[in-house]
């Protein structure tokens, strides 16, 4: 099996806090691979390297190889646009850009393509394909004047995997996306990862453990910092390796 | 702890061991009032040294043209402040680390010219006209022969400069205080997002930041030009007030002052009520 992200003895610290402790994690292609932990145990962190908008904190210093479909991302070439362009991120609150719905599609393909090089035909096309394929289509195809940021936060929450689709990510990054949604709302992201997995590697933090038991199929438990345990999910949870894993799991499932 | 503490800083794979030598510098208001003091005493003592006034006449001064002139003189120059300052403002604040020594040099003294009222800047602006008025000399309707070319109102450059000084420093540091608050106040999640889709520190900028704190980096520049022309109207009625000695009576020359200043408090406190409309229409 082909692993997307790769790393290799990953420390990270904030200033002089260290808040990775040696992280070698190798996350597989095409799937769903959720990761659980206390908070303030560095899911956010981790996540935040795989894009490497983590050193926009300023105070962050970093050691240890990530490799990201094969190629280490903190090589001098590497070319950060591009490494955020087919790594895509999902952020805990839905933060769509307060521009227009259909604008807010775009964006990213704006951005990484000379001026006014896309047709309206085709801008039109890839919004509709985009909407389409997060099931907002119907819902917003009278509303695409509208600004982003006045939608219900479930609708914000898919525009916000929609606008990173046109850009054709490899792997999809998503932190706690659900926790500003109800249940409903939890419902629709996640039949929606299902759908898209295959397409996307998805790497998805969670607090909700009925969460990462339903959509994954690997999971990842952390703790303090350091990985504890990544094995299949269903493993994971029912026979835990590891006493810290187990008393994490046990503690919500009693 | 502070997540967002240093959000604002890019490239940050710095080294501990760079992180460990930071400068540290006394950020107290002293050079401030070294500046002040420097640019009240060089020319006030550079206008004792010159009498020489001969290339410097003023011919055929008149009221209206005097006051179109130095309103020319103000408005350049504080434009010129404002916009230097928005620029210094986006440098220190998208540009520079909150822990920078350059940056937190310049906003510690920020923080002091804008406390300052600005009848002081006036006032400080007046002594150095005063002191150099004595070098100016009036002729009304002066010979063809002796007409150098001077336009009317035309000044000592050190004159000139050491006002145009006091104006910037009385523009920029306000511009660059609310520029800074304005672009503070686009959130950060906005950017984050525009980042986490490969957009460069320029297209965040260009694309999002500016649209979305233009109308507060517009009030930002009514509310430092209300403060330029409230420190005019004191200077400029002051300059009619002298120029009009050799011409005017008393009392025309009075009203001229009076309608001068008057005028100009009008358009600063015009500008500040369009800077308070356009600031509460944006966070509405
Ligand atoms: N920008 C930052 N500066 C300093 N410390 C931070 C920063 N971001 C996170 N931390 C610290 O790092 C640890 C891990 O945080 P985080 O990755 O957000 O945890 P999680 O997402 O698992 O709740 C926490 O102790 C947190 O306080
Ligand atoms: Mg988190």
């Amino acid at each position: 099996m082909n692993h997307s992200i790769e790393t290799e003895n990953l420390s990270l610290w904030y200033g002089d806090f260290q808040a990775l402790i040696d992280v070698s994690v190798k996350i597989p292609d095409g799937q769903i691979t959720s990761l659980i932990g206390p908070s303030g145990c560095g899911k956010t962190t981790l996540l935040r390297c795989f894009n490497r908008v983590n050193e926009r904190y300023g105070n962050v210093t970093t050691e240890g190889k990530i490799e990201i479909l094969g190629k280490n991302i903190y090589d001098p070439d590497v070319s950060l646009p591009e490494l955020r362009k087919a790594v895509g991120m999902v952020f805990q609150r839905p933060n769509p850009l307060p521009i227009s719905v259909y604008e807010n599609i775009l964006f990213g393909l704006r951005i990484h393509s000379p001026m006014r090089s896309i047709t309206r035909t085709e801008s039109d096309q890839i919004v509709e394909e985009a909407l389409t394929s997060v099931f907002l289509w119907e819902d917003l195809k009278d509303k695409l004047k509208v600004r982003a940021t006045s939608l219900q936060l479930e609708q914000q929450q898919k525009l916000c995997i929609a606008r990173l689709l046109p850009l054709k990510p490899k792997i999809i990054l998503m932190d706690e996306p659900c926790s500003a949604l109800d249940a409903k709302g939890t419902l629709a992201v996640e039949e929606l990862m299902e759908i898209l997995a295959g397409t996307y590697t998805f790497l998805i933090v969670t607090h909700n453990m009925a969460q990462a038991r339903r959509v994954s199929e690997e999971c990842i438990f952390m703790f303090l910092g350091e990985l504890i345990e990544h094995r299949e999910t269903q493993a994971l949870f029912e026979d835990p390796k590891h006493e810290k894993t187990a008393d994490y799991v046990q503690m919500r499932y009693g | 702890m502070n997540l967002y503490k240093n959000f604002y800083v890019m490239n940050a794979m710095s080294t501990r061991a760079e992180r460990k030598q930071k400068i540290v510098l006394p950020s107290t208001p002293f050079f401030t009032l070294g500046i002040a003091a420097g640019i009240a005493v060089i020319p006030i003592s550079n206008a004792l040294k010159k009498t020489d006034a001969t290339n410097i006449q003023v011919v055929s001064p008149n009221a209206l043209s005097m006051l179109l002139n130095d309103l020319y003189i103000v408005l350049s120059v504080s434009l010129l402040a404002i916009l230097l300052g928005i620029v210094c403002a986006f440098y220190l604040e998208e540009w520079l680390p909150k822990t920078n020594w350059v940056r937190r040099f310049i906003e510690s003294h920020v923080a002091v010219l804008t406390g300052i009222p600005s009848v002081l800047y006036g006032i400080l602006a007046i002594s150095i006209f005063l002191s150099y008025a004595g070098t100016l000399k009036v002729i009304n309707g002066a010979p063809a022969a002796q007409d150098t070319g001077a336009r009317p109102f035309q000044r000592h450059t050190t004159l000139f400069l050491g006002e145009g000084l006091i104006f910037i420093l009385m523009v920029m540091p306000v511009t660059i205080k609310t520029t800074q608050e304005a672009l503070r106040s686009v959130a950060t999640p906005v950017r984050e997002a525009a980042y986490a889709l490969g957009a460069s520190q320029w297209q965040v900028l260009t694309r999002h930041v500016v649209p979305i704190a233009f109308t507060r980096m517009l009030a930002a520049g009514c509310r430092a030009m209300a403060r330029a022309f409230a420190t005019a109207a004191l200077l400029i009625g002051t300059y009619i007030w002298h120029y009009t000695a050799e011409t005017d009576g008393m009392s025309s020359r009075f009203l001229l002052f009076l309608g001068a200043a008057l005028f100009l408090s009008v358009c600063s406190s015009t500008l500040v009520e369009i800077h308070a409309s356009i600031y509460n229409s944006d966070s509405a």
